[in-house]
């Protein structure tokens, strides 16, 4: 393959990650799920981070720190960071033929460092289908016939990625069954929503993103649907993400992977449960940017950051 | 909820659309009047005999109201070429104080025709003696346009050139409704000049 001439490129040959050495005694086991099926793990959703773009937003699940994270430099299970900036609603471009309704596009790209397995500077396959899964989510909610001739650009950028599975299962890093993918696409909806009110774009409701999975129980030899799965604490047979309106009990978006069975309703109803917890926060969040803003204009308040920080339970 | 004024989020219920008239930011479903944007809420009284509901509306907390140019918005655009018939300039930003900056990109694209340029004698009017390449001007929309550019006029004594510098490239000031005065060399240059609000 011809290499990128307008980057700075890796080493032909590849490089080897560092190893850091651990006791030989050092047992690594598999991170357990401390929280219970129907729990969400906390979000940190903030908006208005990017002041050149008309609409931003920041999207985090902290990693959890368990008492083996301390022993290990590596943390035992991944987390979550996404950015969102929404440019528009601007003018289409020169060569564009005229629309009557706005212009939709999104693009959602990996940093290189996003994952265990780095991905590159080009948007590979696997990006493009979350774009358009994000599209579709987002097409249903925006209001596009009051935004004639122009155009509106949501881009994300992943920072960091949830796995695919968990890293010491020599096969789980390798197999990826893109169980890690359903969680960035519900991150990826939410952040997404939160960056379109801030930007002010007309949409119907606030669409928020959930994701669900049928996996294996630790304790028993069944199966058990738990919400908002991390890859690296669960053995997944299915999971399930949806984009809901709440208010309209409407989804505009949803993607399965799996076979399910019987239990896919089920997993369908879970999925929408996540999604009205993490709407709870999107709520808040966006209720928090247009106070700060209100002041911002009513008051001439010069400090922006004197605002306080949110970080709300699911 | 600490605020006076009450905040409403998308997809909030503001009321039937039996006992409130839908407002800008605002949008029907079935028979309920729903919320489109995070916002402020206001309710206007109804002036008009004909609507007796009070008019809902969610405000963007943007100062300017609205995100796009419409029929009747004061703007602020750049000149970016002039030709004898027309002026072409691209908007910078919404509100006659620019209270709402149209971020990222290159603005959006309008046309002052010749005829728009002042409301009398609008047939001696002359493009170049109105506006320069690179002048700050004060417009107002009145047509969508086609479907590249918008139409604007400056046809109201507070509209036209509000910024511009001189050939030499010194900073001018207005000194009557249709000069511009360099401030150092004292040089005098023709424009539509906007009356000073």
């Amino acid at each position: 393959m011809q290499a990128d001439r307008r980057r700075v490129n890796a080493p032909p040959g590849g490089t080897t990650p560092p190893v850091f050495a651990t006791p030989s005694n050092t047992p690594i086991a598999r991170p357990v799920r401390s929280r219970q099926p129907d729990e969400h793990r906390k979000i940190f959703l903030r908006t208005g981070f990017v002041p050149s773009a008309s609409g931003s937003a920041y999207y985090e699940i902290p990693p959890e720190t368990t008492s083996q994270s301390k022993t290990l430099l590596i943390p035992s299970s991944s987390s979550l960071k996404i950015t969102c900036t929404v440019h528009g609603p601007r003018p289409l471009p020169r060569n564009a033929a005229f629309s009557p309704n706005l212009l939709l596009s999104t693009h959602v790209k990996f940093a290189p460092f996003a994952t265990r397995s780095r991905k590159g500077y080009v948007r590979d396959s696997s990006e493009r289908d979350l774009g358009m899964h994000l599209e579709s989510a987002l097409r249903g909610v925006v209001i596009g016939e009051r935004w004639p001739k122009s155009g509106c650009e949501v881009v994300i950028t992943v920072l960091e990625g949830e796995e695919d599975g968990w890293w010491g299962d020599a096969q789980g890093a390798e197999k990826s069954g893109g169980w890690g993918m359903m969680g960035v696409l519900a991150g990826c909806i939410t952040v997404a929503s939160a960056a379109l009110m801030d930007a002010g774009i007309d949409c119907v409701d606030m669409v928020s993103g959930g994701v669900a999975a049928l996996a294996s129980d630790e304790r028993g030899n069944g199966t058990r649907i738990v919400l908002d799965p991390s890859p690296s604490e669960h053995d997944i047979k299915a999971a399930c993400v949806v984009g809901y309106l709440q208010s309209r009990d409407e989804i505009t978006e949803m993607w399965m992977k799996g076979n399910a069975g019987v239990q896919t309703e089920a997993l369908i109803d879970e999925a929408v449960k996540a999604a009205v917890m993490t709407r709870s926060v999107l709520g808040e969040a966006v209720k928090e940017s247009v106070e700060l803003k209100a002041n911002h204009t009513d008051r001439n308040v010069k400090e922006k950051g004197s605002a306080n920080d949110v970080t709300m339970t699911g | 909820m600490s605020g006076p004024i009450p905040l409403s989020l998308p997809g909030q219920i503001l009321g039937p659309t039996s006992a409130n008239a839908i407002g800008s930011g605002t949008h029907i479903h079935g028979t309920q009047l729903y919320s489109s944007v995070a916002g402020t809420l206001h309710s206007t009284p109804s002036t008009t005999k004909t609507v007796k509901q009070p008019t809902v509306s969610v405000q963007r907390p943007n100062g300017a109201g609205t995100l796009l140019p419409e029929v009747g918005t004061v703007v602020l655009g750049r000149i970016t070429r002039t030709n004898p018939r027309q002026a072409n300039l691209s908007i910078l930003a919404l509100g006659a104080q620019g209270e709402h900056v149209c971020r990222d990109g290159q603005g959006f694209p309008a046309i002052i025709r010749q005829q728009d340029i002042r409301a009398t004698e609008i047939d001696k009017v002359v493009v170049a003696q109105s506006f320069r390449v690179g002048d700050i001007v004060r417009a107002v929309v009145i047509s969508l346009g086609d479907e590249r550019s918008y139409y604007l006029s400056t046809a109201k004594n507070e509209l036209g050139v509000v910024m511009a510098v001189s050939e030499a490239g010194n900073a001018m000031f207005p000194v009557s409704w249709k000069e511009f005065q360099d401030g150092v060399s004292g040089a005098r240059e023709a424009r539509k000049v906007a009356k000073p609000v």
